[in-house]
């Protein structure tokens, strides 16, 4: 990394910091509990939710492993989140019901200063486990970059980008938001 | 050292055909709708489908669109044999078995991209694109012994071909043309995948995934069930469309099932109800546009499958939707897992935003996130595991929705009144057992006359 | 100083490419980097390859056919593994328009970098 780059990383004070940990606990035992309403409340307008697929290229390859314009699971505008919520919300969502357990764990909480005076860069890392019906559990872990905007004496995402270790999803489905 | 059917050496080596399962027939009655499900667990059964299915059908590796320039690659699976497509200098693909012949490794460990050679981490044996072997790691030991490199290049399939721009492979050199292993279903491939002269093309890369369930849950899913759309995808389409799915069952002489040779389409004639769930009116107005200029190309019956609800599975496990674009092949892993590998697929010739929405569009309902894909998952995943169960996996599973509604008609392929209907399915799994009982391709009963003549 | 040897016409190569030519006994490898004109032996270091098979890369290395490895062409200097040893220059003369190389001369580049 250059010595621009480092700089660019400007961190944030120790009260910052805490609100913005406790609201990233909060949104994950938001979808915890599928409080979906409650979750979908914490995005801006403008909300770009994208989660890539991975490919596996050569590092000589400059085309790297994902890429906006290429596969994702997520790649979502507020109106993309809002219909997967209604879905997860129907009656007749039948894998959703019985209804899964899921923990998210989030961890490796970094802040620093965005590009505007009011937004933040947050790096995270995370994992989820879920367990379906009997013994139907599913693993999943990654990192995110979001970048948070203050709204009062909270925030809301404006733009999360979450990348898995996996290049084949090991479990049939998503059903959470990560 | 095996031939091919000209007597052309084919540098793929093949044991003799092993003995059948026995008693193949008991596990299925047509006639009566009637099915064991055998199919769907016993390891032999499995066993016998690599050796008599994969390694003999034509398979879906690749559209010509992911790799367009010279020493461009794919790494793909048909079956459970991982495969290289690789784009020559001359501009023909080759397709080879991604193992070294020296001791097995591995050759190439990326997903795609493009080379100048295939080099072995082991050893260095090093293989170009066309396959042979160049050189190795300190090859003048080997020189020395007199080794003969022509004999040690990586192993080709038997054959390879494409239409209309899908890649289609088979490791069995006795295999008919591709031509003639489509049959009548190339006269339905033209509705989506020659609308106009510019053709389809892939985007957005593959998306992979693992469904524990048993390969022909899906192809059968996708080769004639719109039924269970309307009752598993409830709440896909109300997330998408505010509404339920259509009731295609009220009016079936609308929507039609044809089958050939085990593939099978099952299609509505309602232009866009497929692409109606991506939630875009700008898809469907290309897809309305574009409808009067297919009619003209092909036909008015054809032109109103362009968008509409379907899907489609060519025999044995490569399987699409119109209208949603997602194109997917399930790979097998076992009797009970799938590896699936899905894509997007669209014209060329569409503008760059109708390209970037069915991209998205797809994701959105066709994926492991997609709202409808994901209820099927756990169907599939459960009517495979159900049959742990040592008393319940004797038990009979039905097939006989619509039985009789065959229709006469100059239509190509075996044509049926309706698309909520099992015809498809029955015609998938008698072509299964046809392969199943056949020592060889030359035993395979021919019991779809072709109506299309061969050459295109 | 031996007499420089006639290779070929500067039009026979167009640039990015590389021919092989056998003068003298010699298997060489004739390169056109933009209007400026190389040779090297034609033999890789590393194995049993001709490295005129191969394809420039990078604008001024040549990747060899087998395994992938490059050199620098001016200075004639192993640029990736497995390369280890440099491959031999020979120093291209300008003759109007024709394309002479000195048997006995490395390149200029490849002596300054020795």
């Amino acid at each position: 990394m250059s010595a621009k780059q480092q700089l660019k990383e400007v961190p944030v004070d120790r009260d910052t910091l805490h609100k913005v940990e406790q609201f990233l606990y909060r949104e994950a035992r938001l979808l915890d509990n599928e409080r979906w309403d409650d979750w979908l409340a914490l995005m801006a307008e403008d909300i770009h939710y994208w989660m890539p697929t991975m490919e596996n290229r050569r590092r000589a390859d400059k085309n790297g492993a994902y890429a906006v314009d290429r596969g994702a699971l997520y790649n979502d505008n507020l109106l993309d989140l809002t219909r997967r919520i209604t879905r997860f919300k129907q009656p007749t969502a039948w894998a959703e019901d019985p209804a899964t357990r899921h923990a998210h764990v989030v961890s490796g909480v970094e802040v620093y200063q965005g590009d505007k005076a009011d937004e933040f860069v947050v790096h995270s890392s995370f994992v989820n486990y879920r367990s379906r019906v009997e013994k139907d559990n599913d693993l999943l872990v990654g990192r995110r970059e979001d970048v948070l905007r203050a709204d009062g004496d909270s925030f809301k995402l404006a733009r999360r980008k979450i990348i898995i270790t996996q290049s084949v999803l090991m479990a049939k489905n998503l059903n959470t938001f990560l | 050292m095996c031939t091919a059917n000209d007597g052309s050496p084919v540098r793929l080596k093949r044991r003799p055909i092993a003995e059948s399962v026995a008693n193949l027939d008991r596990l299925m009655d047509l006639d009566k709708g009637r099915m064991s499900r055998d199919l769907f667990w016993d390891r032999d059964i499995y066993e016998q489908e690599l050796e008599r299915i994969f390694a003999r059908c034509w398979l879906f590796v690749g559209h010509e669109s992911q790799i367009p320039k010279a020493g461009d690659y794919v790494s793909t699976y048909m079956g459970e044999d991982n495969v290289l497509i690789v784009r020559q200098k001359d501009g023909s693909i080759k397709g080879f078995l991604n193992t070294c012949p020296h001791r097995g490794n591995k050759v190439c460990f990326a997903d795609l991209g493009n080379a100048r050679q295939f080099v072995c981490n082991y050893h260095g044996w090093a293989f170009g694109i066309d396959g042979g072997l160049k050189g190795m790691h300190a090859s003048e030991a080997y020189e020395e012994t007199g080794m003969d490199k022509a004999e040690h290049g990586l192993h080709p399939v038997a054959h390879i071909d494409s239409y209309r721009g899908l890649i289609f492979a088979t490791l069995d050199p006795q295999a008919p043309t591709l031509a003639e292993y489509l049959g009548d279903m190339r006269h339905y491939l033209d509705a989506i995948f020659d609308m106009d002269e510019g053709g389809t093309e892939f985007v957005g890369g593959c998306v992979k995934s693992v469904i524990q369930c048993n390969w022909k849950y899906a192809s059968e899913n996708f080769v004639g069930d719109i039924l269970h759309a309307g009752w598993t995808h409830d709440s896909g389409a109300k997330a998408m469309v505010g509404g339920s799915v259509a009731e295609v069952h009220k009016f079936p002489d609308q929507s039609y099932q044809v089958n050939f040779n085990g593939h099978g389409w099952e299609f509505n004639q309602d232009i866009v109800g497929n692409c109606a769930t991506l939630g875009e009116k700008d898809l469907l107005k290309y897809l309305y546009v574009l409808q009067p200029k297919v009619a003209e190309r092909h036909d008015d019956f054809r032109s109103r499958m362009i968008g509409a609800i379907s899907s489609c599975t060519l025999f044995p496990n490569t399987s699409f939707l119109p209208g949603q674009n997602t194109f997917r092949t399930w790979h097998p892993r076992g009797p009970g897992q799938i590896e699936l590998h899905t894509w997007t697929f669209v014209n060329k010739n569409a503008p760059q935003e109708i390209k970037d929405k069915w991209r998205k569009g797809t994701m959105m309902t066709f994926s492991p996130s997609g709202v409808f894909e994901m209820d099927d998952g756990e169907n599939w995943e459960y009517s495979t595991r159900s049959n742990a169960g040592y008393v319940t996996r004797q038990q009979d599973l039905y097939l006989g929705l619509g039985q009789n509604s065959k229709l006469d008609t100059d239509l190509p392929g075996n044509v049926y009144r309706g698309q909520i209907n099992e015809a498809n399915q029955r015609a998938f799994y008698q072509r299964w057992l046809d392969l199943m009982k056949s020592e060889s391709w030359k035993k395979v009963p021919q019991r779809d006359i072709p109506k299309m003549k061969e050459a295109l | 100083m031996s007499e420089p040897v006639f290779v070929m016409k500067k039009n026979e190569l167009e640039a990015g490419k590389v021919r092989k030519f056998d003068l003298c006994g010699n298997a060489i490898a004739v390169y056109n980097l933009n209007g400026t004109f190389y040779a090297t032996q034609d033999n890789c270091t590393h194995a049993t390859a001709s490295l005129s098979e191969g394809d420039i890369v990078d604008d001024e290395c040549i990747a060899c056919p087998v395994h992938d490895g490059t050199f620098h062409i001016p200075t004639g200097q192993p640029m990736s593994f497995p390369c280890e040893h440099a491959i031999r220059t020979y120093k291209v003369i300008d003759q109007g328009d024709a394309v002479m190389v000195d048997f006995d001369q490395e390149a200029d580049e490849a002596a300054d970098a020795i």
